[in-house]
């Protein structure tokens, strides 16, 4: 059994279109089935990843318990630099969780063949992600405890939030993104909580296995209903997507801050969100496919055609910089002109050229297919997307409040050690739930990937009518 | 309930079972696939799926209640901001879109499980472990005196095996 797709015959350096990415190595349902569940069975690496993602949870929950103990001061926050890490760790993780979605959603709709071996990993990156990014605005109300006074209820203070605040709007998109995200993962589950549940050996997990399958049998009553209600969850799907980053970018753009105010923010979020996501997905797949084994279940043909959206939303991301800038000069506002000169050249140099570089320099290398079908070079890619994408947002958040209208306002912004004991926790927190759920669900969707293996035929070339 | 399961093993067999088991007119015919076939969804031909009522109603729901509590919650405490209407409906779009998403696929979820049946505590009659794996099924709901019939049918097209459940 090969391990990787071949490239098409006939041409010299192959150019795969995404609806042509198939899985040519795998040959039956059982195939499919046996090799899927395989991935289930703890090992002691995993065992170790899972380790040290507690570990690193747990410093970030020390540093919660410290901070709700001594008060929000104990973070680097200094006037006028009053939003910092927190902001930008949600904004980073709130974009992150955007692939899955995409992936799931919009390159459902679009029919596009690469997406059926990542979809399911990237879903559940989804939903981790935005469970942790939602801790983040949280974390930095400092009495967390409060943070229902943003959900619209009935009160005895009579008191409704203000539905003309970006921060409610923020809270309508997260929380619906979640649900949705959530409803959209185990829906597509139930079939694979079927097959787990037939196959399963183990009475207590095929307990719960048979729990979580609610029944589902495979009838054509199911899959007839299912289908249709995956459609119109993917169609529901696809404006969430778009709208969530427009929304968490209203953060920004409803300011009069410089550098915030511009219209080209939703747009520029939005794709950015997605080059992120593109990226962490990578991070995970890439090892994952390796240790699982799974190589030709996530082709080389695959990775390409994932380098394609990252080269793509790279571009969009680097024309929306090159933008700002050009706006900024044209536009005659000295403010503005004053705030984007000290971005790159003042106080805040070096977090925007670690920024330009990592986003809009380094993906130019996906040019080369050579390296799109590298699976090393995009892994460590995939690590300076996430540290450019992360400096993006500490560019956005920082340098403007640092750097507002009057010069006595101007100031600088050092993340204290609680700051950064939350960034590391955030890793841990999502990499814990990924790495649970790994072994306990399939990662990859067994029923759609049954759906692109050819089905056993008694006569060759007959679909079954008379 | 009872009646009569075969399992096959390929796709074009199962077809043309569906196919004369249709025409014959024996019962009610249930069909059991491990993934999605369109040719299996083209034998048995059934109604379009009413999934999208649920859809539509729950979307048209969601995007009322977003935009009323939106409206109805600033009429309520007066606060005006920066000169504009109370009532401004530019951002209670985003309300309005949001939860719109929101219970229209709840709904949509609902409507899913209402027509498919699901949750349901057991598998019930005329399930095999096999028909989430690699093998199609097909189970017919007869009476005992049209069951050798069906099963001489079933096995008339490959059935790897047919037997009497009940």
């Amino acid at each position: 059994m090969g391990t990787i797709a071949q490239p098409v015959d006939g041409l010299r350096r192959p150019n795969i279109a995404s609806a042509d990415v198939q899985i040519p190595a795998v040959t039956s349902y059982e195939q499919v089935d046996r090799e899927i569940i395989s991935t289930l069975g703890f090992t002691k690496k995993w065992l170790l990843g899972l380790g040290v993602a507690i570990l690193a949870m747990l410093v970030g929950a020390s540093a919660w318990i410290y901070q709700i103990y001594w008060g929000l001061g104990q973070a680097g926050y200094e006037p006028p630099v009053m939003w910092g890490v927190y902001i930008i760790t949600f904004v980073f993780w709130v974009g992150i969780g955007h692939a899955g979605t995409l992936i799931s959603a919009i390159l459902y709709l679009f029919r596009a063949g690469f997406r059926t071996s990542i979809y399911r990993a990237a879903e559940a990156m989804t939903v981790f992600a935005v469970m942790t990014a939602g801790l983040f605005p949280i974390i930095h109300i400092g009495r967390p405890w409060k943070f229902f006074w943003l959900i619209p209820y009935p009160n005895w203070r009579l008191l409704w939030p203000n539905f003309k605040s970006p921060l409610v709007w923020d809270v309508f998109a997260i929380s619906t993104y979640l649900t949705i995200s959530t409803t959209f993962l185990y829906i597509g589950l139930i079939p694979d909580f079927a097959v787990l549940r037939d196959r399963e050996t183990n009475p207590m997990r095929k307990r719960i296995y048979g729990i979580l399958s609610m029944g589902w049998r495979n009838s054509d009553r199911e899959w007839r209903h299912f289908a249709k209600a995956y459609l119109f969850l993917a169609a529901f799907s696809t404006p969430l997507v778009l709208s969530v980053h427009s929304v968490v970018s209203f953060d920004f753009a409803m300011a009069l801050t410089p550098g915030w105010h511009a219209s080209i923010f939703p747009p520029y979020f939005v794709a950015g969100a997605i080059f992120s996501g593109f990226a962490m997905v990578w991070t995970i797949a890439i090892p994952m496919r390796k240790w699982f084994k799974l190589e030709h279940y996530i082709t080389l043909n695959h990775l390409d055609a994932t380098a394609k959206v990252v080269l793509f939303t790279s571009m969009v991301v680097g024309c929306a910089y090159l933008i700002e800038f050009f706006i900024a000069w044209y536009s005659g506002v000295r403010p503005e002109q004053e705030f984007f000169w000290n971005r790159v050249f003042g106080q805040w140099w070096w977090a925007a050229w670690i920024m330009l570089l990592c986003n809009m320099a380094l993906p130019m290398s996906l040019w080369s297919q050579k390296l799109r079908r590298n699976p090393t070079w995009l892994w460590f890619l995939s690590i300076f997307i996430n540290i450019g994408m992360w400096y993006e947002r500490f560019v956005i958040v920082v340098p403007s409040l640092s750097h507002e209208f009057e010069p006595w306002q101007w100031g600088g912004y050092t993340p204290s050690w609680i700051d950064m004991s939350f960034l590391v926790g955030s890793f841990g927190w999502f990499f814990m739930w990924f790495l649970l759920f790994v072994k306990q669900m399939p990662v990859m969707a067994i029923m759609e990937l049954k759906e692109i293996v050819v089905p056993k035929r008694k006569h060759a070339h007959d679909g079954g009518h008379h | 309930m009872q009646g009569v399961l075969g399992a096959f093993h390929e796709l074009d067999t199962t077809c043309h079972a569906i196919e004369d088991l249709k025409k014959a007119r024996l019962g009610d015919v249930t069909v059991y696939s491990p993934t999605i076939r369109h040719e299996i969804d083209e034998a048995i031909d059934a109604p379009n799926s009413v999934v999208r009522r649920f859809t539509l109603i729950g979307g048209l729901l969601g995007v009322s209640f977003g935009y009323w509590i939106s409206i109805w919650t600033g009429d309520y405490w007066p606060l005006v901001t920066g000169g504009k209407a109370i009532a401004s409906w530019i951002p209670y779009t985003i309300i309005g879109f949001e939860v719109m998403v929101l219970v229209g696929c709840l709904s949509t979820v609902a409507g899913m499980f209402i027509n498919a049946r699901i949750p349901r505590l057991t598998t019930t009659v005329g399930y095999d472990p096999r028909f989430s794996g690699g093998h199609f099924g097909i189970f017919v709901s007869c009476s005992a005196d049209k069951a050798s019939q069906v099963e001489a049918l079933l096995q008339k097209h490959g059935a790897e095996e047919v037997r009497r459940e009940a």
